[in-house]
């Protein structure tokens, strides 16, 4: 049956399309969306600051570990083939800071997850908000978070005796490197986020991601391995990227270091930010 | 479409899978008006409601909003309405000043403009004292409070409002009908209203549709709807021994309606002047009556006439 309107109109404003204050007037497109990032980037950092109980252990656990290995493995440092290095603690810094970011690395994806759970996305998408914006500001919020982490992390290495041997530029590189790798790790979680909508199967992954850095060199330098581990350690992203990660901490700086540092985790990053993206057009476009 | 009209759809369809559910509707709404959509839980209203703002595809029919198709203009259309989603929850760590700014954002508002368009929505919703404390701490009728003054920060001029009283306490429920009634005389924002509450439509809508298992049963304003139900229910309880006996006589007064278990229920010919007739004629039956009523028609009785069931809750 067909309803047809039987009230007269009231007075009108018309739509709001034509307001100056709305995109496509003083706002450009591209304005607009780097507005909405930084905006969903503040209330994701908002977020994490009112959880700081669930940034904590990032932060702590990493540290009682490289402090438990570098009481433990004094004289494993002197194994023929181990990199020269004074103290455990300088081998073990890539790894305390890749082993901390990783721990708030799926968050991108759990928080949008959780925002598809609860229906928050749906008042985001009813509104003119991009697309983009919608992944990037959970991943800018997880970016601010592993920025502050790694800066502490080397910070408190430093303070406990650690050296840096490429200099500060070298540590600036780490948390890059470090920041990098939690937008690869994001990206995916996001693109999970999105297949499932459960934040379940987005945490699902963390013991992945825990479990190969395990299997890299993050612990132990990988020619000092034997067999599959060995080959599984040498094919494992994560030792590409702390390996020249941590010659720019024992042996100085080297452009090339830089960039296989930079490049492997920003590649990776492309990619699964790329996935997201395709992900969700996917989504919106068959919902 | 005329330019008065400003939502419309045409045999608007949605499926998931084998269900259907919403099946080829069509709806048209004038500016300015309150329009209800009523139906019980999992009749489509919801899904109707989220074709129209963008978020459903419909698969099959079209819908225009405002000129624009939801589909081929979806952000146009997201531009110019505002929406509070029954399901749509708001983030309970943030504060109501944070999500009021953070809306204006998304909807391009400068910061000076939506830090006092936010105070004064907020203060409109009675939450000018809250504004700074975080959702969390909110109560249900504060945060559908919060979900009206969010939906309207970029000041839409079609409104979508989502089962807007579920769950409110009755003040809180004639505070919400108070501020849509405003915004509908006030502003002339046209406002697209679903519910599964008679008197909330009654009390607010201008025109109402019911659906029911996606189908549009009947539509008109709420004084039309009652007049084609014609004589007033009359309503008698009697204990279940007596249930046959009751029926057997009340069906010689008038056409039998839909009751709920342990009730029969009539539309009483020749209205209240007959019902001491009727009171005599179950005592010769020797029918005993624990309760007797008589009600003018109501939108569940326009519901009932459509359907053949009682509106889920609307009556105990």
């Amino acid at each position: 049956m067909t309803c047809s309107p039987t009230r007269p109109a009231v007075a009108s404003r018309g739509p709001k399309s034509e307001s100056p204050t709305v995109s496509g007037g003083a706002a450009t497109g591209l304005r607009l969306a780097g507005a909405q990032t930084l905006a969903l980037t503040r209330r994701s950092v908002v977020s994490e600051w009112r959880q700081l109980g669930n940034v904590v252990p990032g932060i702590v656990f990493p540290l009682l570990l490289a402090a438990v290995y570098t009481h433990q493995f004094t004289r494993v440092i002197l194994l023929p083939g181990f990199p020269a290095v004074d103290s455990f603690l300088d081998f073990v810094l890539p790894a305390s800071l890749v082993q901390s970011v990783s721990f708030g690395a799926t968050e991108a994806g759990t928080e949008l997850a959780r925002d598809i759970e609860n229906g928050f996305f749906d008042r985001l998408r009813a509104s003119p908000c991009m697309r983009l914006p919608l992944l990037l500001g959970r991943l800018g919020g997880a970016v601010v978070v592993a920025a502050v982490k790694g800066v502490l992390i080397i910070a408190i290495f430093l303070l406990f005796g650690a050296e840096i041997a490429g200099g500060p530029a070298a540590a600036v590189v780490l948390v890059v490197a470090a920041v990098l790798l939690v937008i690869a790790i994001g990206g995916l979680g996001q693109m999970l986020a999105i297949f499932t909508g459960s934040q379940e199967a987005v945490n699902a992954t963390f013991p992945l991601v825990f479990t190969s850095i395990f299997m890299s060199s993050a612990f132990f330098p990988t020619n000092l391995m034997s067999g599959w581990f060995r080959e599984v350690a040498e094919a494992n992203p994560v030792t590409w990227i702390i390996d020249p990660v941590r010659r720019l901490i024992l042996e100085g700086w080297s452009w090339a270091d830089v960039g296989q540092a930079l490049v492997v985790p920003l590649v990776i990053s492309v990619a699964t930010v790329t996935m997201a993206v395709v992900a969700l057009n996917r989504k919106l476009s068959s919902s | 479409m005329t330019d008065n009209v400003v939502i419309e759809a045409s045999g608007l369809k949605r499926t998931f899978g084998e269900v259907v559910a919403v099946e080829g509707i069509d709806l048209s709404v004038a500016r300015g008006e309150i329009f209800g959509f009523l139906g019980p839980n999992g009749a489509g209203k919801s899904t109707t409601v989220r074709m129209l703002t963008t978020l459903l595809r419909p698969t099959g029919g079209t819908a225009r909003i405002d000129g624009h198709d939801v589909e081929k203009s979806a952000a146009a259309v997201r531009r110019i309405i505002g929406v509070a989603l029954q399901d749509a929850s708001i983030d309970p760590l943030m504060t109501g000043n944070e999500l009021m700014r953070l809306q204006a954002v998304l909807h391009g508002i400068s910061r000076s403009e939506s830090r006092n368009r936010g105070a004064e929505l907020l203060a409109r919703v009675g939450l000018a004292g809250a504004a700074g404390r975080r959702v969390a701490t909110y109560s249900g009728g504060m945060r559908r409070r919060l979900d009206l003054a969010l939906s309207l920060v970029h000041e839409p001029s079609i409104l979508f409002l989502d089962e807007p009283s579920a769950g409110l306490d009755p003040t809180s429920r004639l505070a919400l009908w108070e501020e849509v009634r405003r915004l509908n005389s006030e502003l002339g924002t046209t406002v697209f209203l679903t519910t599964q509450y008679l008197e909330e439509a009654d009390e607010l809508a201008g025109r109402i549709a019911i659906i029911d298992h996606g189908r549009l049963v009947r539509e008109g304003s709420p004084a039309d709807l009652k007049s084609t139900v014609g004589s007033p229910t009359l309503r008698v309880d009697v204990d279940p021994v007596f249930l046959e006996s009751a029926r057997s006589v009340l069906i010689g007064f008038g056409p039998e309606r839909p009751a709920f278990e342990g009730r029969c229920a009539i539309g009483l010919d020749g209205g209240a002047a007959r019902v001491a007739e009727v009171v005599r004629a179950l005592d010769v039956a020797g029918v005993t009556v624990s309760h007797l009523e008589l009600d003018l028609p109501s939108l569940d009785d326009v519901f009932a006439d459509a359907t053949g069931r009682r509106l889920e809750g609307a009556e105990k």
